[in-house]
């Protein structure tokens, strides 16, 4: 006996990851996710720095994760240890003198136009997220310098009245929030920043918008984001 | 070997009113803002080639 071939349901599936799938890609369709270039006008050194953001925390984790392979024994006592530890203090200094430029720029273009207001948030809330990740090293590093740091931060903390969550002089509590919970939500922000960049395209320089908006509508393309509507690609 | 740079004391700092800064600080917010109106003003490489290839009909 032989089985008659089965065809593939007409109706919509109920899978919810057939659904996530169809939102995902509806949302952030392939060509969108990985486009094959960026509009003329992104070839601005200001438009650098959120990308050189993105490259000074890589090696942030990198350092990071040897670091906290190896222990502060050996950060502190040899040559290579003490190197790696300055890769990551400087890889922090350099992430935040670069998200701090990027932040300028995109202030006085005014990146939350055109429906960015989450782009902007996001990124926001990356930089207020960094700072406590960043200040937890400080306290992380198993020295005096730590320990005076966390004696005064803990008297920070109490002054506030946040200390009964935070205890400063905690060195497991600090150091979980240092390599643990705070790096996976930088991450995780910066993640979710990219992907509403984009989504919602690179934001376009203010001269630029005001002859799109004056361009007649059938000449911008509907289906792509608002860089697609410039026509030119790098 | 001696350090580069004798931190074997206080900070050195900027006051003025209710501005309390160490110079470390202030020196790196300086090139922050140098680095800052550089990028704005420098021109990107082959960002005219770019333009002009726009302008001759090579948008997609």
């Amino acid at each position: 006996m032989s089985a008659a071939p089965t065809t593939p349901p007409k109706t919509p599936s109920k899978s919810w990851t057939v659904k996530v799938r169809e939102k995902g890609v509806e949302a952030l369709p392939p060509e969108r996710l990985l486009p094959d270039g960026q509009p003329t006008y992104v070839a601005s050194w200001i438009y650098v720095f959120g990308v050189a953001s993105i490259a000074s925390l890589i090696v942030i984790i990198g350092s990071g994760c040897i670091l906290a392979l190896k222990g502060p024994a050996w950060w502190h006592y040899t040559g290579v240890g003490h190197f790696f530890n300055s890769i990551h203090m400087w890889s922090v200094e350099l992430f935040f003198f670069v998200m701090v430029v990027h932040l300028w720029g995109n202030y006085w273009m005014a990146a939350w136009r055109g429906g960015r207001g989450r782009v902007w948030v996001t990124g926001a809330i990356i930089f207020l997220v960094a700072v406590p990740a960043a200040l937890t090293g400080y306290v992380s590093q198993q020295n005096f310098d730590a320990q005076w740091i966390s004696t005064q931060a803990k008297d920070a903390m109490n002054s506030v009245g946040v200390g009964s969550f935070f205890n400063l002089t905690n060195f497991g509590q600090m150091y979980s929030f240092h390599i643990l919970l705070l790096p996976i939500a930088v991450v995780a922000l910066v993640s979710v920043h990219v992907l509403l960049v984009r989504r919602n395209g690179v934001v376009p320089p203010f001269e630029l918008e005001k002859k799109l908006a004056a361009a007649p509508a059938a000449s911008r393309r509907a289906d792509g984001p608002p860089q697609a509507s410039t026509g030119a690609q790098t | 070997m001696g350090a580069i740079f004798n931190l074997n004391h206080p900070a050195h700092t900027v006051d003025w009113h209710f501005i309390h800064l160490s110079v470390a600080n202030v020196v790196v917010i300086g090139l922050m803002l140098v680095v800052f109106v550089l990028a704005i003003l420098l021109p990107f490489p082959h960002a005219a080639r770019r333009d002009a290839a726009r302008r001759g009909g090579g948008a997609s």
